[in-house]
């Protein structure tokens, strides 16, 4: 400690040090905070088409157009320590070439953020605006992680990598989440419970099967 | 003249500081940021807040930098007797073997 540059460095290296610890102590905090989410998901209208990955390609794949209907709560997956929620919903079917392989495309996500994180999101102005204001100044808003979608036209139109999806039976819906704290280890939809840590309550949905593609009637003579 | 005010500058630029001093600024250091840690985590957690609590950290930290880092004059209390440069002591005794005064 015998110069200005010696002091200065051994007191960053223990503010380092203590900055390690307290971040250990808020990500174990975490662990005291049960979560209770719950959601209820089921397709709407379904569609298959027929369609090009891109523009410019010659392959034609049938695309799977999935609306669907879904009410979660999530507020209790929001604590001092959460950053953004990630909630998707995905899309799976048996694979007909193996018993214990699944099909599985994503339909739709949305990211909902803690309001300690909201200049983190990709809106404009008015919309950053709003968001923050309707935090009404709290750090913490478990309002936001109740989704309530009502025919919710789906953000991506899936497809398998046989390019064949009309006909297919037993598709199921599910619901899964991804916590992505400010500091800490990313969870996401738990397979068994952890203490307080409850399990997703519903998040699946009824079998259903896509239709087949809908034939152009001809066109009428005049 | 440019020369002493150099000689300044260079001096409070190195910051030593005597050694009582230093033990201060190890125990200071040590103890104040452990406390602004432990702050930054309870009020953080009693308030729910993770911004307060960064806000807190950093803002403690910076005080202890300011109060550690630079050469105070309260660090420099103790500064350490050193001999005359060249010879010895009139008063010294001198070097003594066997009871008899030699050097």
């Amino acid at each position: 400690m015998h110069s200005t540059i010696v002091r200065g460095q051994n007191v960053f290296g223990f503010f380092t040090t203590v900055c390690f610890v307290v971040a250990a102590l808020i990500a174990a905090s975490d662990l005291l905070a049960p979560r209770t989410p719950k959601a209820t998901v089921a397709a709407n209208t379904v569609q298959v088409v027929r369609g090009r990955p891109h523009y410019y390609s010659t392959k034609k794949e049938e695309y799977a157009i999935i609306r669907f209907t879904m009410n979660a709560d999530f507020s209790s997956l929001f604590t001092w320590n959460t950053k953004q929620v990630f909630v998707y919903v995905s899309a799976s079917w048996p694979n007909s070439t193996s018993e214990e392989l699944v099909n599985e495309a994503v339909i739709w996500d949305t990211i909902i953020t803690n309001p300690s994180a909201d200049h983190l999101q990709n809106i404009g102005p008015a919309a950053m605006k709003k968001l923050v204001k309707s935090a009404k100044g709290k750090s913490i808003d478990p309002k936001r992680g109740k989704i309530d979608l009502k025919n919710q036209k789906p953000k991506y139109q899936i497809t398998a990598p046989t390019g064949k999806l009309q006909d297919t039976d037993g598709v199921v819906l599910r619901v899964h989440y991804n916590v992505q704290p400010w500091v800490g280890v990313l969870t996401w939809t738990p397979q068994i419970e952890f203490g307080s840590w409850k399990k997703l309550k519903g998040g699946v949905s009824k079998a259903f099967k896509l239709p087949s593609i809908k034939k152009k009637d001809p066109p009428k003579k005049a | 003249m440019a020369d002493q005010l150099l000689e300044q500058v260079r001096d409070i630029a190195e910051g030593q500081i005597d050694f009582e001093g230093q033990r201060l600024a190890e125990l200071l250091a040590t103890v104040l940021l452990a406390t602004v840690g432990a702050v930054s985590f309870i009020v953080g957690f009693i308030k729910q807040d993770i911004k307060l609590a960064l806000y807190i950290g950093l803002g403690g930290t910076a005080l202890t930098m300011g109060l550690i880092v630079p050469p105070w004059p309260f660090l420099k209390r103790h500064p350490v007797k050193w001999l005359p440069v060249g010879g010895a002591e009139k008063s010294s005794q001198g070097i003594i073997v066997d009871g008899k005064v030699v050097g």
